[in-house]
């Protein structure tokens, strides 16, 4: 049996008597696209928080290159080369764009109190410098490098948000809903930066409630339903999934 | 032997008496406005001080002193509100913080006008209920005991039956909530801080002839307020009546068979404890608050 | 071109007005200036402690383990005086270090309770314990920094002028050191830490090791300045560091504000001055808390970023006032 890259295993997670993953099984190649997809309330978020540490599972396992990770606090997780997004626009609002992306160096450049105070960290903090600025170019915000984060528009923080994941040189990025509230040119130009990010050897997952945005960008798409798995394929299997186009249709009755 | 439990016993219920008037008033102020109120001891403070005024300087009749302290302290309260927890109420930090400057403000006109030194307050009663040759009960005590027992069971009943009390529990539960709901949450913030400032001006109103009274003397009954509804979970009544009980108690036992520092150092380590095996805030991780 | 005088020539400047304060000040007036140094380092760690978000309740507690440590080493070991003020200084670190583990599994007001309740404690210890601690009259006698000359300057340290140079050294240096704390990538992890814990833990930031950092090198800091009060009066009692003191830093914190380093000092220079000079003048010194709690509730009410949001706006104006004369 040859080791997966990342491996979600019997993964069940309660709280209470809620159970918001049941016996959840699936796993990732390196460099792929893969979206976790499903109606509201399916889980993917809360499976997003078990891998990136922020819940410890009740069940079950996540592993990394056969590593487990799951149990592990989220800073211990991120050091391992996951690293997620936050729904909404999750920034430092106070502090400048530039500043923003040098919190993501941190684990790269970790900085040294006492090398700080005596100023032998100079090097560190050129590097550091100039892989935030790397980062940022590469979501073109170069040019916002010293604004405050709260000043930029909705779809420059989103950005931001990723390019401060992106500046801690992660091999996994975990994105909860990065098409959210943006409109279809924003879109558009996201989708194009995540084929930048594959490309640059990032894998991506990608959680998201609306399908459409998702079928164009991904490889692989899992379905979950009620916490567990429902189907798994390529964008047009799943499109056509009967399982899916049902769990889809009943949710939007529901809703409706 | 016996006996002497006895009478710790006594004491420690009239300690539990008025120390669950001050706990109860902290919580339902902390429950509604979401405010720690750090002068809760000073409305204490200003209630035996009422009665310093009114009873043993102006030579009224105590039940009248005890009556205006109540009206007096909760209206102090209401001050309170209007004047700096309403205009803080998306800011818990900053009410805090001016719960503190408004402790330093009581101290210091109490201390203007009553001087520093401590205030003796002449006994209502010089009456003792001999129950043998070493356990008594002054009939003050009793006093306090029955009061507080009345005050707190009628406010339990205004919490559950009236129409206040339904809105007062329901905002203290969720406030948003309970504004979408029609709840006018200014007009519940001043009942509870109403009630709150009147529970611990009675309190204090109550134990001034039993006590020291100086313009200090709201420090401690704060930090046992405090020890009282972390014990006692944060947010429940009934949980900071309680707490108070066995927090009067322990304090009452150790002082007595001990020491009354280390009775407070237990204290203050029984409260953090607590909050070390239960540290979750009701507030999460709300900015700076 | 840069504008005369320049960056260094307005240090300069600084630095002369330093030395020469005490020489225009009366023999009181001195000593107040001692203690407002020492002050202003209690002040500038307590913001250090609040750049990551929490607000300590504990921080003159800890001023006094700072005190109590360097006075009992000096008493009982017969260490050095200046080596026991580091000493001291550590001592408060290392206690911080100990009670960071129960109280940062606390957040707001819960951490704000816990740490007083903390200090409260070690405080009432101080007061119980007779041996080493004194009980509730404290330490007296206790050793004062050891006179020295340089060159042709005899320091004598009863002297407040000289007890002035020698605190305003410490504390300048210590400043100096929290300034380029807070100016390298610690710093910058400290902000993140406040601003969005999440976020920055999901950057790999250790969330509770760096709240755990600035706690203990701003008790250090604070223990630092209690160690110079204790060798400057003599003399250290449990109610020198109880809530009337702590409230005292959360004023001058509050009135300066806390976005910059400067804040602080601001708010605690400008109540020195309205509490020893304004208040003592018109003989009303004992409103001094009256004084102190009017101005916190106006200043939370009215002014939320404190003094320093006022400075920040006149160095702006003067900017742009500067950038118009240049175009």
């Amino acid at each position: 049996m040859s080791e997966k890259f990342l491996e979600v295993s019997g993964l069940g997670m309660r709280f209470g008597g809620i159970t918001a993953i049941d016996n959840l099984g699936f796993s990732v190649e390196y460099g792929e696209i893969r979206g976790v997809i499903g109606p509201n309330g399916a889980g993917k978020t809360t499976t997003f928080n078990v891998i990136s540490g922020f819940y410890k599972p009740t069940a079950g396992s996540v592993r990394l290159r056969g590593e487990t990770i799951s149990g592990l606090r989220m800073y211990e997780v991120a050091r391992r080369g996951i690293v997620r997004t936050f729904q909404h626009s999750t920034l430092f609002t106070e502090m400048t764009v530039m500043e923003n992306v040098l919190v993501g160096t941190h684990m790269r450049y970790r900085p040294n109190i006492f090398s700080s105070i005596v100023g032998r960290d100079a090097e560190d903090r050129r590097r550091a410098r100039t892989r935030a600025t790397e980062s940022l170019e590469f979501f073109g915000l170069l040019e916002r490098a010293s604004d405050r984060a709260a000043d930029l528009p909705h779809g420059h923080q989103r950005a931001l948000g990723l390019a401060i994941a992106l500046a801690a040189q992660p091999e996994v990025m975990l994105l909860d809903e990065p098409f959210a509230g943006m409109n279809p040119e924003e879109t558009k130009s996201m989708m194009s930066l995540m084929f930048k990010l594959r490309d640059s050897g990032v894998t991506i997952l990608i959680v998201e409630h609306d399908m459409r945005a998702i079928m164009g960008i991904c490889d692989y798409i899992t379905v979950m339903n009620f916490g567990r798995l429902l189907a798994e394929g390529r964008p047009e299997e799943i499109r056509t999934d009967p399982a899916v186009v049902e769990a889809y249709l009943g949710s939007a009755r529901d809703v409706a | 032997m016996v006996e002497l439990l006895a009478q710790t016993g006594l004491n420690a219920i009239y300690a539990a008496a008025y120390m669950s008037l001050v706990a109860v008033g902290l919580v339902l102020v902390f429950g509604v406005l979401g405010v720690i109120n750090f002068a809760h001891g000073e409305l204490f403070m200003i209630g035996a001080y009422v009665v310093v005024a009114v009873f043993a300087d102006f030579q009224m009749p105590y039940v009248l002193a005890a009556a205006a302290a109540l009206v007096f302290v909760g209206a102090v309260g209401v001050l309170m509100e209007r004047a700096m927890f309403a205009p803080l109420r998306e800011n818990p930090l900053g009410g805090l913080v001016a719960s503190i400057g408004f402790l330093l403000i009581c101290q210091a006109l109490v201390s203007v006008q009553f001087g520093v030194r401590m205030e003796h307050v002449p006994p209502v009663t010089q009456e003792v209920i001999v129950i043998s040759e070493k356990v008594r009960l002054p009939v003050h005590r009793l006093t306090v005991i029955l009061a507080s027992i009345a005050l707190l069971s009628s406010l339990w009943i205004f919490l559950r039956k009236s129409k206040f009390g339904w809105a007062l529990r329901a905002s203290s539960q969720d406030r948003e909530a309970a504004s979408l709901q029609g709840i006018s949450i200014s007009r519940i913030s001043i009942i509870a801080m109403f009630i709150g400032g009147a529970l611990a001006g009675i309190a204090g109103a109550l134990t001034a002839p039993l006590i020291s009274v100086n313009p200090h003397m709201g420090h401690s009954v704060i930090v046992a307020a405090f020890i009282v509804i972390i014990v006692g979970g944060v947010g429940s009544l009934e949980g900071a009546v309680v707490a108070s009980i066995a927090y009067a108690f322990v304090h009452t036992v150790i002082t007595t068979f001990w020491d009354g520092v280390i009775a407070d150092i237990v204290g203050l380590a029984l409260m953090l404890a607590v909050l070390i095996v239960k540290p979750t805030g009701l507030f999460g991780t709300a900015d700076r608050a | 071109m840069r504008s005369f005088p320049g960056r260094a020539g307005v240090w300069l400047g600084f630095l002369a007005l330093l030395l020469l304060l005490p020489h225009a000040l009366s023999y009181s007036q001195q000593e107040i200036l001692v203690f407002l140094t020492i002050n202003i380092l209690l002040v500038v760690s307590y913001r250090l402690l609040t750049l990551t978000g929490e607000w300590s309740l504990g921080h003159a507690v800890i001023m006094g383990v700072g005190a109590y440590a360097s006075a009992l080493y000096t008493k009982e070991l017969g260490i050095f005086v200046p080596a026991s003020m580091i000493l001291g200084a550590c001592t408060a670190a290392l206690v911080a270090l100990v009670l960071s583990y129960p109280l940062f599994r606390m957040k707001g007001f819960y951490f704000l309770i816990g740490s007083f309740a903390a200090g409260e404690i070690i405080r009432l210890l101080w007061k119980r314990f007779r041996e080493p601690f004194g009980g509730p009259k404290g330490l007296k006698r206790i050793d004062p920094m050891p006179d020295f000359d340089i060159a042709v300057w005899r320091f004598d340290f009863f002297e407040p002028v000289s007890y002035y140079y020698f605190a305003a050294a410490v504390v300048g240096f210590s400043l100096w050191l929290m300034r380029r704390i807070e100016r390298s990538p610690v710093g910058l992890t400290f902000h993140a830490v406040h601003w969005q814990d999440k976020l920055a833990e999901a950057s790999g930031v250790n969330v509770r090791a760096y709240r755990t950092l600035a706690f203990v090198i701003a008790s250090g800091f604070a223990g630092l300045s209690g160690a110079l009060l204790a060798h400057y009066i003599g003399a250290v009692n449990p109610n020198m560091f109880d809530l009337e003191l702590m409230v005292f830093i959360l004023t001058w914190t509050i009135i300066g504000g806390t976005a910059t380093i400067y804040g602080p000092v601001i708010g605690c220079i400008a109540l020195t001055i309205i509490n020893e000079i304004v208040l003592r003048e018109i003989g009303l010194e004992q409103m001094r808390p009256f004084v102190y709690g009017l101005l916190l509730i106006v200043s939370v009410l009215f002014l939320p970023k404190g003094l320093e949001s006022l400075v920040q706006k006149g160095l702006a104006r003067v900017a742009r006032a500067k950038r118009g004369e240049e175009s």
